[in-house]
């Protein structure tokens, strides 16, 4: 509901998913596609702008590749446990890593799901929508 | 990269390395000697050889039985072990099975009282580098034979060093490889997908068309990257199967459904005959449903249209503990000559329908692995002209063998048994695969919180991100059992993870078991089992619906 039924001129009210790859063509067309969804994004490139910019801007879920510059993925997930504000993010793992050992690592380190790359759309938005409904994270406050 | 006996030394030699004193020897003249492990129980033979050793610039330690032998070998790595292998406490063949046992890397002359060369070659064949015949052997043959044994041992050492080295890193490159490869076809598919989807502006039928058939290239590409991983694992032993409690119908019907749609695009017919009955199978589901999809994906490939693919599942009456699949096609079939080559790796079958798009060859070759891995076997049947029929067993759940090792003791039934339901409900649907992971968890927890020779968590059963229920026979009356119900309601519900996003229910039920004397062990553990069996199904039945949803 939170991210269907809003339309353009309702821009605050939808909810903020950061983009963290290091693969600028790709977070490019992963924010086009979520901005396509009704979904505010925000692009960063490295694991040390994801926690500066987390702190900022408050995004409603993480979308987080594990191998960055500047803090790989699981270096991001242990920094966001760190700060109460943060802990409580939605975070999804999207990366090329095996899923053997690293996807029981990235959860166990906060993340909230796993996908390998490729990643399904309709998968990856069900996931995305699943996070933000649930109460995971998601506070029902308006971005500020 | 080189290979010779020195290798391994470098800067880090000690003197336990094999290949080593040869070089040492030639290095310093007082310095560090071969040590000789000399295994010879008649007192002449051991001071003549000792003495013969000793003038050669050895150092020797004498021991007369094989025990004591064994006992040297764990303590101390010597350079090289001479054995007369008749001692008191051992004789021939099996003095040198065990030394090879004991310490692999040391080389093993054998000092042979018969001269005959048979028995020689046959204890060459065990793996020892010479066999000297007291008789005959002269101190100058001695002492070269020695030193080479060293040598040949160190280079063989090497030699499997360096052939381990290989398949590591051939191991690691494919893993490295289809990593990387992931990362631009991720991006392909992002953009080809954005297209597609009309999100970067409408397109004419014939680009959407063109892009479909990108599309449907980067999809085989994803499928050659995942079996070319799947295919390395299988090669070092690191495919893995989590078998659980699985009803092959609802597998059956999934395959179907997910093939439904490549059948029909090819114009194939997709059919399944189920037995009546087919009784629970303890598979892992994820892998037991590659296979399916695997075979029935073939077999639409090698299927002209108009055909017939057919999934059949049956009970053998010849072989109760398993259950048979097989896929069946109407295709072109399978020369008799090729049909041991089809589950070959990169084998590829010339005659695909589908023109060349054959994948990488490792599809057949993986399935076979998994069924193998499960203790099933797969084959082949074909008749050219009408068609091939690929068949596999999986082993069916049988709830009696799980629990005669935990609730018999010394051939008799424990005293008490209890049956304990540990049910975990998701808070809220979706994130599938974060509730999986913490049913998971809590599956660890719950195996650590029993006694591992008398409980036996029951193979959980397949939950598809539902309601997921654990079951626990203990052999414990209705007390034990309130202690062990609360030790894992503490230990579970006190899992941060699992309170942010499950209920815990945990009950017991204490099985009643017959003390008939007149019934051997065997029925009275199928009684309890036929017992557990029911108060399961009837768990199942009566469970609440699957999911709580709090919205």
């Amino acid at each position: 509901m939170l991210t269907e039924d809003y339309t353009d001129d309702q821009p605050r009210q939808r909810a903020k998913i950061m983009v963290v790859d290091d693969d600028p063509d790709l977070r490019q067309a992963l924010s086009l596609r979520l901005r396509a969804n009704h979904f505010d994004t925000i692009n960063v490139c490295d694991g040390y702008s994801a926690i500066a910019m987390a702190q900022k801007e408050k995004p409603h879920l993480i979308i987080l590749d594990l191998g960055l510059p500047a803090g790989d993925g699981f270096a991001v997930l242990k920094n966001l446990q760190q700060y109460p504000a943060l802990a409580e993010i939605p975070v999804i793992v999207l990366t090329a890593r095996d899923p053997e050992g690293n996807e029981r690592r990235t959860l166990e380190a906060g993340a909230t799901a796993f996908f390998q790359k490729p990643a399904d759309n309709d998968e990856l938005l069900g996931v995305i929508r699943a996070c933000l409904q649930t109460g995971w994270g998601w506070t029902g406050a308006k971005p500020s | 990269m080189t290979v010779g006996p020195t290798k391994d030394c470098g800067s880090r030699c000690d003197s336990d390395c094999p290949g080593h004193f040869g070089a040492e020897r030639r290095d310093s003249k007082e310095g560090l000697q071969a040590n000789v492990l000399l295994i010879v129980d008649k007192p002449g033979d051991a001071d003549l050889v000792r003495l013969r050793l000793v003038d050669s610039n050895f150092r020797v330690n004498c021991v007369t039985r094989l025990s004591d032998a064994l006992l040297c070998l764990e303590t101390e790595k010597p350079s090289l072990v001479l054995v007369d292998p008749n001692l008191v406490d051992s004789r021939g063949a099996e003095t040198i099975r065990q030394i090879i046992r004991k310490a692999p890397t040391v080389p093993v002359v054998v000092l042979s009282g018969q001269d005959d060369d048979e028995l020689a070659v046959k204890t060459m064949q065990q793996g020892v580098q010479d066999v000297l015949f007291k008789g005959t052997v002269t101190c100058k043959h001695m002492e070269r034979s020695l030193r080479f044994a060293v040598e040949r041992k160190g280079l063989m050492h090497a030699l499997d060093e360096t052939r381990k080295e290989q398949l590591a890193f051939k191991d690691q490159f494919l893993s490295h490889v289809s990593h990387e490869l992931r990362t631009p076809l991720t991006c392909i598919y992002q953009y080809v997908t954005l297209l597609l989807d009309g999100l970067a502006g409408p397109l004419a039928p014939n680009q959407m068309e063109h892009l479909q058939a990108v599309l449907k290239s980067v999809n085989q590409l994803h499928a050659m990257i995942r079996d070319l991983l799947e295919a390395t694992r299988a090669d070092s032993g690191k495919l893995r199967v989590e078998p659980r409690c699985i009803d092959m119908r609802e597998l059956v019907r999934q395959s179907l459904a997910m093939m439904r749609p490549a059948a029909a695009e090819a114009h194939v017919g997709l059919e399944s005959k189920l037995d009546q009955y087919i009784p629970l199978v303890y598979a892992d589901p994820d892998r037991a449903l590659e296979v399916l999809i695997n075979l029935i994906d073939n077999a639409i490939k090698f299927t002209p249209p108009d055909g017939l693919v057919t999934v059949r599942v049956a009970i053998v009456e010849t072989d109760p503990s398993s259950v048979y699949l097989s896929v069946t096609d109407s295709g072109c079939g399978i020369p008799q000559a090729t049909l041991p080559k089809v589950f070959e790796r990169l084998y590829q079958n010339p005659n695909a329908v589908d023109g060349n798009r054959t994948g990488l060859g490792l599809g057949l070759y993986i399935a076979k692995e998994i069924v193998t891995l499960h203790g099933g076997r797969m084959w082949v049947a074909s008749e050219p002209g009408s068609g091939s029929t690929f068949s596999f067993t999986l082993p069916l759940y049988s709830m009696a063998k799980l629990l005669q090792p935990v609730i018999t003791q010394k051939g008799r039934l424990r005293e008490n048994i209890v049956l304990m339901r540990v049910e975990l409900s998701p808070l809220s649907k979706a994130l599938r695969g974060s509730w999986k992971d913490v049913c998971q968890r809590c599956l660890d927890i719950l195996r650590r919180c029993i006694y591992v020779d008398k409980d036996l968590v029951l193979p959980p059963m397949d939950a598809d991100g539902g309601t997921q229920t654990f079951f626990v026979v203990a052999s414990t009356d209705i007390e034990g059992a309130n202690i062990l119900m609360s030790r894992v309601r503490e230990q579970i519900g006190g899992l941060p993870k699992f309170q942010a996003s499950g209920l815990l229910s945990v009950t017991a039920e204490a099985i009643p078991s017959s003390r008939d004397a007149a019934k051997t062990i065997e029925q009275l553990v199928w009684e309890v089992a036929d017992r557990v069996t029911d108060l399961i199904q009837q768990g199942f039945r009566s469970a609440p619906p699957h999911y709580d949803d709090h919205q």
